[in-house]
């Protein structure tokens, strides 16, 4: 599960905005990252690059005619937390919010803050199929339609597997939360890097 | 005074009016009840579910079972029905010719045509060349728009793509002259190279204009007048569709071929006549009442028809410990419907409605073994267990005591199981018809079209109205009209249509939209009870003439349905008849008729009798 097969051929670079306000679009989908991802990390639990990652979200979104925004929020390392300020933000109402080690989930802005359309608890099992269809399901919602759920996968050998990495790398994002900072608008590029 | 209870065991529920009866014959109506019915109807096994129901009944008469002097229980024939659905059409694509799978978000807009060429062989093509581009499974987006911009770049002409992931619209976005593109095509390597084709996505919202008219085919690919003949069925099964692509292969085709499924043998009083089923629905009804009333249904050995039919024999000769070939089926009921059946040869997993044909078959045995159940009742109920008469006169003295009727009156019992009409005339003479097909198979078709494999969703979506949730805080009825809340919804009916079913909100996780949903729903209770009361009507009313009919009383489970009384109210209204939802006792509503027929009879005993003692 580890070798997901994916090179790191696309380096991520994030520029900051300044402070990211609410959205006016109701075509938008906002994707709301982790204090540290991209930035400190580089890759998921399972070694995804995050580069990769936030591109298959960003294509899932945009395959779908909808337009994405991203923002990173400092304030907190909690997904539930950081994706439902993500929906606040979003003029549809919808966000993806995403951790440094995967774990995932979609949220909207009406729920409590707790609950959420559709969660992706176990980071390990996420691969970049799965991130594809959680940006394409949080487009349709923001279009209004019943998408069907992504299958959530389940592995029950994941938690003793991984419970201490995951642990460790929670730890180590939740050093770099700043409490009561502004959430902020990011700029996304990403560059080929030399094969050489 | 003699307190008695009046219990009808029917297919799915048990229930029970409670009464006081005086010597005069006067009635007075203490209670009603109902509980399910335990074990199939007529058998044993149901002393427990009348139990429970005689207890329940007495609770609410505020009295105690000592009290009690009699049970009064209906002749319950065991009517036990089966259901079959057999696929009868099936469609065929050959040599990859078409795909028509219709995704959801295809790229680009317009008609695309050009030879067939794989992404890799793209740099060998010749400038000047129209193509269309088929990408691999692997190719990222990116990749595949930068080798189509720099073909295009070569004067290479591009004119169309056919895509394996769900791409289309990544790779329109980045190309330089935007084309149609067509994805998801999950067997895109069978997609056969060298091949003239086109490729045509319509804007949002629209349908393709070209490849779904067997002339647009034509000038497309250049055809005379008998190849556009072979090409129409491609014509035909892609209209609708939002994108699709047509491939010329030499012998490629898409077919609609009928699947036998065996011949319907119908015996009954008027002779003996066979029909094929897939001749559907109507012509197997028509053969039906050629020949009614029926004796006994047989289908082809080996057939999928003879296996539905010896599934029913079986089942029904195992209940009730008669041998299986004295089992006789007493009706059927065919239905079209359709069912989303997988396409064969369909290179993106295209579904098709295919045609079926649903069997709802009914059987009745002489007697089942009520005076077990009578003397097993007496054990455990400790009272006398009269059994009364007919179910059927019952029902139509219980349907009187509704508020406004009056005779020549009709009943019309629409159950789980089975629909049952009787009629009584002016002069009392009571004629009754079991029919197979009710709310189960109303149910099964809502389950097969909607492709739900869920019986219990099914069911939910039969019983109550939709609603689509717009937001969390409000919800669109089927009507249009919207409704408020001040609670947030559940998180999984967000988006969904739900059904508003009595226990709350039940999300449907289909992508159906609520129209499609009601009209599925409506559609098959069309076909199965209006189609049913009319048949029903027809077979009891004096002369067969619905016209002598007065009132109609509907009576049942399934009258309690909130549109299937008005779809059957609507259908009989030409007719010149009185019909409504019944209230037996002016409070029961559809329920508890023969329970309290059973009451009625026993007074009217009780009269005669005094009437003869003195």
């Amino acid at each position: 599960m580890a070798d997901t097969g994916v090179s790191t051929r696309r380096t991520l670079r994030l520029d900051e905005r300044g402070t990211a306000g609410p959205g006016g679009r109701s075509d938008e989908v906002v994707i709301g990252l982790s204090p540290a991802f991209g930035d400190f990390f580089t890759k998921t639990i399972v070694d995804i690059p995050h580069a990769e990652v936030l591109r298959e979200l960003l294509a899932g979104i945009e395959e779908q005619g909808v337009h994405a925004r991203v923002i990173r929020f400092r304030g907190g390392s909690d997904l539930a937390v950081i994706a439902h300020a993500a929906a606040k933000l979003s003029g549809s109402g919808i966000a993806v919010g995403v951790l440094s080690r995967g774990t995932t989930m979609i949220h909207q802005k009406d729920l409590v803050r707790l609950s959420n359309l559709e969660l992706f608890p176990q980071a390990p099992l996420m691969d970049l199929d799965a991130f594809r269809k959680v940006g394409r399901n949080a487009a349709r919602y923001a279009k209004g339609e019943s998408p069907e759920p992504v299958p959530a996968r389940n592995d029950f050998m994941a938690r003793p597997r991984w419970q201490a990495k995951a642990a460790l790398l929670h730890i180590k994002e939740t050093e770099f939360v700043v409490p009561g900072a502004d959430p902020v608008e990011l700029d996304v590029r990403f560059q080929l890097a030399d094969a050489g | 005074m003699a307190l008695v209870a009046g219990v009808d065991i029917g297919n799915s529920t048990t229930e029970a009016c409670v009464a006081e009866v005086g010597p005069d014959g006067a009635v007075e109506y203490l209670s009603g009840a109902l509980a399910p019915t335990s074990g199939v109807k007529g058998t044993a096994d149901n002393v427990e579910g009348v139990v429970a129901v005689v207890r329940r009944a007495l609770e609410r008469a505020r009295r105690g079972r000592h009290e009690l002097d009699a049970v009064l229980v209906n002749e319950a024939t065991p009517v036990i029905s089966g259901l079959a659905m057999e696929t009868i059409t099936e469609t065929i694509v050959t040599e990859s010719t078409m795909i028509g799978h219709n995704p959801d978000t295809p790229g680009g807009a317009g008609l695309g045509v050009g030879t067939t060429v794989a992404f890799g062989a793209l740099a060998e093509c010749e400038p000047g060349e129209p193509v269309i581009c088929v990408v691999g499974e692997g190719i990222d987006f990116e990749d595949a728009a930068d080798g189509i911009n720099a073909a295009v770049e070569r004067g290479v002409e591009v004119t169309g793509a056919i895509v394996h992931a769900d791409d289309a619209t990544l790779i329109a976005n980045r190309l330089r002259e935007p084309v149609p593109v067509v994805d998801e095509v999950t067997l895109v390597e069978k997609v056969p190279l060298g091949m003239p084709a086109a490729v045509e996505v319509a804007e949002p919202g629209r349908t393709i204009r070209t490849l779904s008219n067997s002339y647009g085919i034509a000038t497309v690919f250049d055809l005379d007048a008998e190849q556009t003949r072979m090409v129409a069925p491609v014509a035909r099964a892609l209209v609708g569709n939002r994108s699709a692509v047509v491939v010329r292969t030499p012998e490629g085709d898409v077919t609609g071929r009928r699947i036998p499924a065996g011949a319907l043998t119908l015996s009954g009083e008027r002779g003996k006549r066979s029909v094929e089923v897939d001749a559907g629905a109507d012509e197997i009804m028509a053969t039906l009442r050629g020949v009614r009333p029926l004796t006994d249904a047989s289908g082809e050995p080996g057939s999928h028809v003879g296996g539905m039919l010896a599934r029913v024999r079986d089942t029904m000769s195992e209940l009730t410990g008669t041998r299986a070939d004295a089992v006789r089926i007493q009706d059927v009921l065919a239905v079209d419907t359709f069912v989303p059946q997988r396409v064969t040869g369909a290179l993106a997993g295209e579904f098709a409605l295919e045609n079926a044909v649903g069997l709802a078959a009914m059987v009745r045995t002489s007697r089942g073994p009520m005076r077990l159940l009578a003397a097993k009742l007496r054990e455990a109920l400790g009272v006398d267990v009269l059994i009364g008469g007919v179910e059927a006169d019952m029902a139509v003295l219980g349907a009187l005591t509704t508020p406004g009727t009056g005779k020549p009156v009709a009943i019309l019992d629409l159950g789980g199981g089975s629909t049952d009409a009787a009629v009584a005339t002016d002069d009392g003479v009571v004629r009754s018809v079991h029919l197979a097909g009710a709310g189960d198979l109303v149910t099964k078709l809502i389950d097969s079209e909607l492709g739900l494999d869920n019986r219990e969703l099914a069911e939910d979506i039969k019983k109550f109205p939709l609603a689509k949730a717009e937001s969390f805080f409000h919800v669109r009825m089927e009507d249009g009209t919207a409704r408020f809340f001040t609670d947030p919804l559940p998180a999984d009916t967000f988006a969904r249509v739900v059904v508003l079913s009595d226990t709350g909100m039940r999300p449907v996780p289909t992508r159906h939209s609520l129209d499609r949903i009601r009209q599925v729903r409506r559609a098959a209770k069309h076909k199965v009870f209006v189609v049913n009361a009319l048949r029903a009507l027809e077979q009891v009313a004096p002369g067969g003439n619905l016209r002598q009919l007065g009132f109609v009383v509907v009576l049942g489970g399934s009258a309690l349905d909130f549109e299937i009384p008005d779809l059957i109210a609507e259908a009989v209204a030409g007719f010149g008849i009185v019909c409504g939802t019944g209230n037996v006792r002016g409070s029961e509503g559809p329920r508890n008729a023969v329970a309290t027929g059973l009451v009625a009879a026993h007074a009217l005993t009780a009269e005669l009798g005094v009437a003869v003692g003195s």
